[in-house]
């Protein structure tokens, strides 16, 4: 059993010490640097012996290597170390023949090197070990790690004895100021406009807007700008999607098999937008997902729209891959759950916390209870015993009016169908009289009597005259064949069936809110399950912070069961506690994302792991500066977003210069901006708007996906002909909204999407990756779906002018923002030229026909293949 | 640690700024600020940041060029293809004697089944086969069997990464991705690492199968589609076949290069230009390399690819082959879900699965022997793990004719062929029961050590830093090149 009572005064004062040695100590030769138990060693048994020789009370050869005076006493082999003597160590002597770890993983040579030298130098300690092993759980060094620590209120340097304008900018100053380096001019207001619409909408400027933009002189054109784009509702489907990857948000179970649909994800999809789009303060946006059913007063009300925002919310937690719908084992739902802490504790808390689910993380301060006592808190909402599917956590808020015009219209369409099929039969009915008076006069009614009978019950004679009569069938096989029987029929009947469809199709959908919540009154007990096994539960364990916050001050009262609640409140007191303006993570971890989706790189670079195997801040004091300043005024998102909007450092030319290529090539101190690419679903949006085609809608259920008959996944539903698969209805105009709205079936990613880094959700998504691979060059070469949206532009282009030299600025405006260089422009229009003569010479018999009745469509097919190339390219692609 | 220190000589307060307020740091060049040298940045860049597929040379000379690996999901019994043991027919129906390491306990027992089909000696060599195998018979004297393959991890994931990644967790990088990056590709036209999966589903791990893990991830293996189009967008559009398209990449190089004029050292640019190029070739390459319609009638029937049973096998087998002929690294076969794990009805499942596959198998190695391919391509077949010689009850202890096996990864078999490997060899046993390996144990370190080896490459040495860490396909000290299985 693992337990550890509440942190001494001699631990919280030997920190204080601690944190002194810290700051000192880490430069310098590790060749003659005085090695330490806690620094240096430590972190290498942790990762790779522990496990046997010290946690979750398991000491193999009575060996523990928690502390080095357990060490010297040894265990059934006697003294394991000998401080100074390595070759008199028994620890030595069986690492180095990798004798120990045991299992497939050794010490590398650097780490054995390390430790020969500790052991040679004296094998010190740092500070005098803790009388209780269980103090020494975690190292000072541990505890000390830079982001655990509380946020600090830093000062905004002056540079040069003179205050900067933007803070951000004077703390990026002084860190290039120190390597000697300088900012990069301002970039060109083209270049300007365009980078701001994608970082705000994921959308290209309009020309009108580029306009107005270039002719605005004021002095506070590009903050007019910054508000114009922020209001947009655009603003909230961009920033709506970027918190959607960090959920791990999909429409599907998850699983290598079915991958079963969950009809109704959308609405937690649709609140993350809305709440962007009302620029909600972010501590309210984290705790309405973490805890929403539980703000909810009183019972939930159909007619008050904040119930359902607030159970709509929680959708957060019913993101995960959860394979329970196909396999409920007790496996299964533990899995279910892990992945949710996985989620959320990366999402907002910035920490792996799930890999501590089996045993102490290897790396952070977070050992296997703390997951357990982090997971308490939401185990009252996702208890094994008593687990509820995503189907069972569907709340109807649909208000009755509504569910009676519902029930009207499917009777409705049930009495119309059941007419149809009641015509149908009789139909069937009547070619089987038919095909029975062909058969010879004596056979006729026993034939009757043999296809009428259920075909288990027929008898052999029965039987053989069936299959001597082949053409006599049953009812059911008529009806299923009746295409080939009646094929006028058939059809007639097909039709009366569409209409039945599009009756149904009428019917307004029933409001079901995928939620979280906890039955009131029902209290699971949370245990550490032992090695992660939710069938070896083993200590109690109660809702808690994790101990390596609470040991570095944080404090947290999270009650078992809050009388003020009908529930347990665990959720509910947690998130106002991780959002309570003194928690180290929630703010940092938050302006770091929005930091580096507007910058193109955090201050942290790795936003889900602000423990110590992830990077270190490039800008520690700007990162809390930031993050102090976003609490301090209400947790503002557009506030912030504005703030970094402002700066010089945002604003600057992406051109690379080589005094930063020396020094900084990766671009760590933003003595530049970084060039940005369009992830996949801007780039689709993107070529939506160049073909004139986006349709803007907000919001509501997803644009289902399906294959076509080549096996890409398109938008669009199956046609059926003749009962036959018969290509894909795409749905037309609905099928040209912005691709956050197109349904997220894990298994099933649309093609294009995909194609372009789309990321799978197993089960959320820190940093989108980026490939350049032949598939995507294919795709704009050859895709179907390319070349129509290339016709699309062609039209566009067309309505403007007759002049090829006006097509060819317009296309440039539209897509790139800028006019064409003189060089570019003339390519294009030589190439105009050539491919124009090349289609009129194309001498495909349907093609002469089309030519003939329209001679201009050499020319239109030419600007076509034009647009097709200008999308292609790296201007269009690639943000500046 | 950063320095958390900060300047205290001022002060100022929040109200101070306001939001439209204009940064002006040109003042600093005014002021003559920027020192004339750069200090060095807190972390060294020591990473290449730009990676290609151009074939490299290995460090020492070697003896295979290409791979082609049958990975066979699930753990193929080998108590009943490879491992004869005549020990186990006297013990059948009698309790094992010793320690036995279960996966699953529930169902399990100690009663020893024997092999549930016949044993014979084929070839020139004597190799002892099961009768479920006879095409493998044939090439007896091509291939060298491993009876003694050991990853000591006792189930599917965990012994799938440490056969294909050498580690028994996820996130590591596969095989293949290490040949790429060590290597690079023959081939500048098609994809350099192919992963060929069943038309009835993905394997069990799905795209880990064939994952770069920290390695860029130009170097993971590129999955086809299990039926034709292999590859989307092949082919172009009637009205831009040839010269028109032609006319499209000329225009499209010209304005990227004129973009790239205006972005000097921007990789990422010059990169995508590339693939246009590499595109514009795989229209023809890969169209080309994954159509067997122009194979003969003699080959398509070596293959079994005219009968039901053996036809998808078969003609991802012909198209490994295709591939390898074009200059392609690596090309995995692979199984869906985890065919081979045969915990029940092993009686039916184990020959239906072994008529899917042992023809074109045999045949693959036939006929790249024949067209000399056979010495520079290393072959493998095998899973990431064996079965027990005691029977499980997967289906209740009455249902005897559902019985199976349970899984074993302390002793189990696999067969290569060519690449530098021995013709007509055994290597390595198991015990009397063919539980634990005994004798010239092959660890999946050990394994992955050799094939590396037979690239010319050091498994000591290959390794790929991301970040402040250094990864190793074969990170085990104690792993070693195999050299008895070397011809």
């Amino acid at each position: 059993m693992i337990c550890f009572g509440r942190p001494s005064l001699l631990v919280i004062l030997m920190m204080f010490i601690g944190r002194g040695l810290a700051e000192g100590g880490n430069a310098g030769d590790s060749e003659t640097r005085l090695l330490t138990y806690e620094r240096d060693v430590r972190p290498i048994f942790k990762a790779m012996c522990f496990h046997c020789h010290g946690e979750d009370d398991i000491r193999k050869g009575g060996l523990d290597l928690r502390l080095v005076r357990l060490m010297q006493k040894g265990g059934e082999s006697g003294a394991a170390l000998e401080s100074g003597n390595p070759p008199r160590s028994l620890i030595w002597e069986r690492i180095e023949s990798d004798d120990m770890p045991d299992g497939e993983k050794k010490l590398t040579p650097e780490e054995k090197k390390i430790i020969h030298q500790w052991i040679s130098q004296g094998a010190q300690t740092a500070r005098p070990e803790p009388e209780n092993v269980e103090d020494a759980r975690y190292t000072l060094e541990e505890l000390d790690h830079w982001a655990f620590q509380p946020i600090q209120k830093p000062t905004i340097p002056w540079i040069n004895d003179r205050e900067f304008g933007n803070p951000i900018d004077a703390f990026v100053a002084r860190s290039l100021l120190e390597s000697g380096l300088s900012f990069s001019p301002v970039a060109d207001k083209r270049t300007l406009i365009r980078r701001l619409s994608f970082d705000l909408r994921g959308l290209p400027p309009s020309r009108e807007e580029v306009q107005s933009f270039l002719q605005d002189e004021r002095d506070d054109a590009w903050d007019r700008l910054v508000t114009q784009f922020l209001s947009s509702p655009h603003f909230g489907e961009r920033w709506g999607r970027h918190w959607l990857d960090t959920a791990g948000y999909a429409e599907s179970d998850g699983g290598a098999l079915n991958d079963p649909a969950r009809p109704y994800a959308w609405r937690y999809r649709d609140y993350v937008i809305q709440s962007f789009n009302q620029n909600k303060p972010i501590d309210r946006f984290f705790q309405e997902q973490l805890a929403g059913d539980e703000m909810v007063q009183g019972e939930v009300d159909i007619d008050n729209p904040e119930h359902e925002t607030l159970l709509a919310a929680t959708g957060f937690l019913q993101m995960a891959p959860d394979a329970t719908r196909t396999s409920n084992t007790l496996m299964d739902r533990n899995n279910a759950v892990a992945e949710t802490i996985k989620v959320f504790s990366s999402a907002m808390l910035g920490l792996t916390v799930g890999c501590a689910q089996c045993h102490d993380h290897k790396y952070d301060p977070i050992g296997i209870d703390d997951y357990y006592s982090l997971r308490a808190i939401f185990d009252p909402a996702f208890p094994l015993t008593q687990w509820r599917h995503h189907d069972a956590r569907l709340i109807d808020l649909t208000p009755p009016d509504l569910a009676s015009e519902i029930d009207r219209i499917e009777a409705k369409a049930k009495k119309m169908e059941d007419d149809i099929k009641a015509r149908r039969e009789a139909v069937a009915l009547d070619i089987q009289e038919k095909k029975l008076a062909d058969v010879p006069v004596e056979f006729q009614e026993i034939l009757r009597q043999a296809v009428r009978e259920p075909a288990k019950k027929r008898s052999d004679q029965q039987k053989q005259l069936l299959d001597d009569y082949p053409m006599v069938k049953p009812i059911s096989t008529i009806i299923g064949l009746l295409v080939e029987y009646d094929a006028p029929s058939y059809r007639k009947f097909e039709k009366e069936f569409a209409e039945v469809a599009a009756v149904r199709a009428t019917k307004p959908a029933r409001k079901m809110i995928l939620s979280t919540t906890e039955k009131p009154g029902f209290i699971p007990v949370s245990k550490v399950f032992f090695r992660g096994n939710p069938e070896s539960p083993t200590a109690e364990v109660q809702p808690n912070e994790l101990t390596a916050l609470r040991l570095n001050g944080v404090e947290s009262s999270i009650l078992p069961d809050d009388p003020n609640y009908p529930t347990s409140g665990r959720r509910l007191a947690y998130s106002r506690h991780i959002t309570n303006g003194s928690h180290p993570l929630t703010a940092r971890v938050f302006v770091n994302r929005v930091w580096m989706h507007l910058m193109g790189r955090g201050i942290v670079t790795t936003p889900g792991d602000f423990g110590i195997s992830g990077e270190s801040p490039s800008h520690p004091e700007l990162l809390d500066w930031l993050a102090n300043d976003f609490m301090s005024h209400g947790w503002d998102l557009k506030r912030l977003v504005r703030l970094i909007l402002n700066s010089h450092t945002y604003r600057q030319s992406s051109t690379r210069r080589s005094d930063l290529e020396k020094v900084d090539p990766e671009n760590i101190l933003y003595g530049r901006a970084n060039l940005k690419r369009l992830d996949a679903e801007s780039l689709r949006d993107s070529l939506l708007v160049a073909a004139g085609l986006l349709n803007p809608q907000l919001g509501g259920a997803s644009l289902p996906v399906t294959e076509n008959p080549e096996g890409k996944t398109v938008i669009g539903v199956r046609k059926i002909k003749d009962g036959l698969k018969a290509g894909v209805d795409s749905g037309q105009a609905a099928a040209n909204r912005r691709s956050i709205y197109v349904q997220m079936q894990r298994n099933k990613p649309l093609n294009m999407l995909a194609t372009f880094d789309l990321p799978r959700m197993t089960p959320n998504c820190e940093i989108r990756p980026k490939t350049t691979v032949a598939t995507q060059s294919l795709w704009f070469m050859n895709d179907s779906q390319m070349v129509e949206w290339s016709e699309q532009m062609a039209l566009t282009a067309r309505n403007e002018s007759e002049d090829p030299a006006i097509w060819v600025d317009d296309l440039y405006q539209r897509l790139f923002s800028v006019s064409p260089d003189p060089a570019s422009k003339a390519s294009c229009l030589a190439y105009l030229e050539t491919q124009t003569n090349h289609f009129k010479a194309d001498t495909d018999e349907k093609w002469r026909e089309q030519l003939l009745k329209d001679p201009t469509l050499a020319s239109r097919r030419a600007l076509s293949t034009l647009c097709q190339t200008l999308v292609a390219s790296n201007r269009f692609l690639y943000i500046d | 640690m950063k320095n958390q220190l900060c300047s205290r000589r001022h002060f100022l307060s929040s109200s101070a700024f306001s939001l439209s307020t204009v940064a002006m740091p040109w003042l600093l060049k005014q002021d003559g600020l920027l020192a004339a040298e750069g200090k060095a940045l807190p972390k060294p860049i020591d990473q290449p940041t730009s990676f290609d597929l151009l074939p490299k040379q290995p460090p020492k000379p070697p003896q295979a060029k290409s791979m082609i690996s049958m990975f066979m999901l699930g753990g193929p019994s080998q108590i009943d293809l490879f491992d004869p043991k005549p020990e186990l027919y006297k013990w059948h129906g009698k309790n094992f004697p010793g320690d036995i390491k279960f996966d699953n306990a529930a169902q399990a027992s100690r009663e020893i089944m024997a092999p549930l089909w016949k044993f014979k000696a084929h070839g020139q060599c004597g190799m002892e086969l099961s009768e479920l195998v006879p095409h493998l018979g044939s090439i007896a004297d091509e291939i060298t069997l491993i009876r003694s393959m050991h990853t000591g991890v006792n189930n599917h994931l965990p012994s799938n990464y440490a056969m294909n990644t050498g580690q028994h967790r996820s996130g590591r990088a596969v095989l293949g991705s290490w040949l790429l990056n060590a290597l690079g590709s023959e081939s500048q036209e098609l994809p350099a690492y192919v992963a060929l999966t069943d038309p009835r589903g993905l394997p069990l791990i799905g795209g880990e199968n064939w994952s770069n893990g920290p390695l860029p991830s130009i170097f993971q293996g590129t999955l086809v589609r299990p039926r034709t189009p292999r590859i989307f967008n092949l082919d172009a559009p009637r009205h831009l076949r040839g010269e028109a398209q032609r006319a499209q990449l000329k225009l499209l190089n010209d304005l990227n290069q004129k973009h790239l004029d205006e972005h000097p050292g921007e990789n990422d640019l010059e990169a995508r230009m590339a693939s246009y190029g590499l595109a514009a070739r795989m229209q023809s390459a890969a169209k080309e390399a994954f159509d067997i319609s122009g194979e003969s009638k003699y080959t398509r029937t070596m293959y079994g690819i005219d009968q039901d049973v053996t036809r998808d096998y078969g003609t991802r087998c012909l198209i490994a082959r295709r591939l390898v002929e074009r200059g392609v690294r690596f090309v995995q076969i692979l199984c869906n879900g985890q065919v081979w794990d045969h915990h029940g009805s092993i009686k039916t499942a184990l020959p239906q699965r072994c008529a899917e596959i042992d023809q074109p198998a045999a045949a693959l190695v036939k006929d790249l022997k024949q067209r000399g391919l056979l010495d520079s391509t290393l072959v493998h077949w095998g899973g990431e793990m064996g079965r027990l010689p005691v029977i499980q009850f997967r289906e209740g202890l009455d249902k005897r004719d559902k019985v199976g096996r349970d899984h074993n990864t302390y002793g189990f078999s696999m067969w290569v062929a060519g690449g530098g490997m021995k013709k007509g060899y055994v290597h390595g046993q198991t015990d009397e029961f063919s539980h634990y390996a005994v004798d010239g144990i092959v660890h999946h370190y050990d394994w992955l050590a050799t094939v590396l080896h037979q690239f010319g490459l050091n498994h000591r040495e290959l390794a790929f830093r991301s970040g402040p860490r250094e990864f190793k396909l074969v990170e085990q000290p104690e792993a070693r090149v195999v050299r008895e299985l070397l011809a």
